[in-house]
């Protein structure tokens, strides 16, 4: 069976990566379909010689045991209330209400920051969601939107931070969240962990990611593709002036109607203060008293839905079901150990690689691998090969998920990251530099050192120093930051014209964080070990190869056709 | 850029296809580039994607239409958080992957039930409070633990996995008079 397990992953990791890299023009749906078909075949082949039919007959359930319904429904009645919100007027009315907040204290820039940080605040089991939700709102905000706030490059920043943020937010959701795979394997040791022992590392490097995101956005993404952002500037001398944007700015009662509706049922969703209960049911209940108060058609909710991401996360599954029934995560699992067996690797180099997977390789939606890998993250530790303890089992399993969670961002492959490029009008790929370095530099190393000095304060008795671990937690933090920025700044004023030439640049940027971001890590599990902080950078700099080769040198030019 | 302007003429026009230069300047509020969408990055047939997105709504409607005849709807609703993993020393039959036991029995999948411990299950319901949505997951094990019998009367479950389980001590009482029956006339 394991030769199967080697056969059927050399399938799946060919044609994804040829599918990242578009030698195969074809939507993913398809291509993870056929994946998951041959794998089919070639599986029952197997089952048939080896264990009779009876067995190969029962290989197609085992495949769509693959699917995981939660967050493909928890997306459409996502997007159908969206849709209800839109078709009523209720983003004119959210419109309204934030003109009004920017006028506070609070100012633009307060609340920009409000709402790019709603996602993690809401916290919902999907990032696409609330989303689909906002990102017509943040696109209103520019010139061509109508209220004509932000220029071109503010709303760029605006929006793909605001979608970084959305696309890791399903990690820290306590109704439903990725995360909650990992709470539940370490419940094994820490007796409340599943009281959200990964949530607040994930949610604070989340936080300090956006940041960066839009950082990176603003000084490296628009220098290196700045003409594939069809956004447009108010033209100078422009008739469109403050007063007339003021007088347009209104909204009919039914919009503000559906706009309470709407958050309410958010609310409800989230602290389910009626027991427990799907979000699906709360955000579809949302959407039919929005028909019923707000006089939307049922039409008006069903405009909402794209199909793109369910079918794309669907298949997703699929392929990752035929893999888990062929034994081809076991077949990962074996080669990631006999990685640890190579002596510049090591465990702590293997663990740097193993936690960037997903963003190595962004798929349509982080569970179609989380659920297969983390099980196999579980065996490393106590339960199986012993290469981990129990705490640092956490530390990079709290890496590892922040890692995962977001890796729907950059995805090409129908990831959450698309909704935000559409939006901006950008090119598909403009935002793939910024959101894989975030997760692979800055997230899930804040994430290991959060948890090693934050949370076993909470989670693990015998860790009382709060005080003390909140300074170092502080400490690291700036360090991470400071050395990112600064990098950032450096390679920002090498970029000129010469497009392979900056991409050399932000290869060589990705190489050393990468590097970085390994040996926090390695530091995080061992602590000062010169040997292992250098295996840990060794598998950093091998996980930034992977990442950064696979952000695009130029958009538009590489199209065959317009 | 002239080097790349070069591999672009060397494309075969397709029929249809509009170039760089013929797009419109610039049009608010839409794409001008739709990767799944443009003409040049199509599919070579398009029954190709017919066939998948037909696969796609096959599986989805297998997947939910299984837990409805087979009067699991409950299962429908795992949102597969693992959440029910901390039950842990409070199953009193030791049982880890409670998660596996619902997509098991959400797509009958035997194996799969077998494997992690489903026959095994004393439906105490201890993991039921560890549920995100207080799922009844005794209800749900039952249930599935009756199809599976019922499976292996009917001569669908192959004897190397009801061995497996066996072996491993994961059948519990209820149950093991018939496992062993069955084993034995297998091996008869």
């Amino acid at each position: 069976m394991i030769i199967l397990g080697y056969i059927t992953l050399t399938i799946f990791l060919v044609t994804m990566v040829l599918t990242l890299f578009k030698k195969i023009n074809l939507p993913v749906q398809t291509v993870l379909v056929l994946v998951s078909l041959v794998c089919l075949a070639i599986g029952f082949i197997f089952r048939w010689y080896n264990d009779g039919w009876t067995s190969a007959l029962l290989l197609p359930n085992e495949m769509i045991g693959g699917i995981i319904l939660h967050p493909i429904t928890a997306l459409l009645a996502g997007l159908f209330l969206a849709g209800a919100l839109t078709a009523t007027g209720g983003f004119d009315a959210l419109k309204v209400l934030i003109d009004k907040l920017q006028k506070t204290p609070l100012g633009l820039a307060g609340t920009l920051v409000i709402i790019i940080e709603l996602p993690v605040i809401a916290s919902l089991p999907c990032g696409r969601i609330i989303a689909a939700a906002l990102l017509p709102l943040l696109f209103a905000f520019g010139y061509e939107g109508g209220m004509g706030l932000l220029t071109r490059t503010q709303l760029v920043v605006l929006i793909g931070a605001f979608t970084r943020n959305a696309m890791g937010s399903c990690g820290p959701s306590p109704i439903g969240g990725v995360g909650q795979i990992g709470e539940g394997f370490l419940g094994a040791f820490f007796p409340t962990a599943s009281d959200g022992i990964l949530r607040s590392p994930q949610a604070f490097s989340l936080m300090i990611g956006t940041a960066i995101t839009a950082l990176f956005l603003k000084i490296i993404s628009s220098k290196l593709y700045p003409n594939d952002v069809t956004l447009r500037d108010k033209p100078a001398g422009s008739v469109i002036d403050t007063g007339i944007t003021k007088k347009s700015l209104s909204a009919p009662f039914r919009g503000y109607l559906s706009l309470i509706i709407f958050v309410a049922s958010l609310l409800f969703a989230i602290f389910q203060p009626f027991g427990k209960m799907p979000v699906q049911t709360m955000l579809v209940l949302g959407g039919i008293l929005i028909i019923v108060f707000c006089k939307a058609s049922i039409q008006d909710l069903m405009n909402g839905i794209i199909l793109l991401p369910v079918t794309a996360m669907a298949s997703g599954f699929l392929a990752a079901g035929v893999l888990a029934a062929t034994g081809g995560f076991s077949a990962l699992g074996v080669i990631l150990k006999s990685l640890a067996v190579v002596k510049i690797l090591g465990v702590a180099g293997m663990l740097a690689i193993f936690v960037q997977m997903q963003t190595i390789l962004p798929l349509s939606c982080s569970r179609i691998l989380t659920a297969a890998l983390v099980p196999v993250l579980y065996l490393f530790g106590p339960a199986e090969f012993n290469l981990l303890t129990w705490p640092q089992l956490a530390i990079v399993m709290a890496a590892y998920i922040i890692n995962a969670t977001t890796s729907c961002g950059p995805s090409p492959l129908g990831g959450g990251g698309t909704m935000g490029e559409g939006q901006m009008r950008a090119e598909s790929g403009f935002i793939k530099g910024a959101y894989t370095f975030t997760s692979m530099a800055i997230m899930a190393p804040i994430a290991a050192i959060y948890m090693k000095f934050m949370n076993f304060s909470i989670f693990l008795p015998g860790h009382p120093e709060f005080g003390q671990n909140m300074a170092m937690v502080g400490v690291y933090v700036v360090i991470i930051i400071g050395l990112s920025i600064g990098m950032m700044t450096y390679v920002s004023r090498l970029i000129t014209n010469d497009t392979k030439r900056n991409w050399q640049f932000q290869f060589a940027y990705f190489l050393i964080s990468g590097g970085i971001a390994g040996g926090v890590l390695a530091l995080a599990v061992y602590e000062f070990q010169l040997l292992q902080l250098f295996q840990g950078f060794v598998g950093g700099v091998i996980a930034a190869f992977l990442i950064g080769y696979m952000v695009p040198k130029t958009l538009s030019i590489t199209r065959r056709t317009a | 850029m002239a080097k790349s302007s070069e591999k672009l003429k060397d494309f075969k026009k397709i029929p249809g296809a509009r170039w760089r230069n013929d797009q419109p300047i610039l049009m608010p509020g839409i794409r001008r580039f739709q990767f799944f969408t443009n003409v040049g990055d199509r599919a070579t047939t398009i029954n190709l994607n017919r066939l998948a997105m037909f696969s796609i709504a096959t599986f989805l409607t297998v997947d939910v239409g299984k837990a409805i005849v087979n009067r699991i709807p409950q299962s429908i609703y795992c949102y597969e958080c693992r959440a029910c993993y901390g039950t842990q020393d409070k199953c009193p039959v030791g049982i880890s992957y409670q998660a596996e036991l619902v997509v098991a029995a959400r797509v009958t999948d035997y194996s799969r039930f077998l494997r992690n411990g489903g026959l095994r299950c004393i439906r105490c319901g201890s993991c039921q409070s560890f549920c995100v949505q207080y799922l009844n997951l005794p209800r749900i094990f039952g249930t599935m633990q009756i199809l599976t019998m019922k499976a292996l009367r009917n001569g669908k479950i192959p004897k190397k996995m009801m061995q497996d389980a066996f072996d491993q001590g994961l059948v519990n009482r209820d149950f093991i008079d018939e496992v062993s029956s069955f084993l034995k006339a297998e091996d008869a």
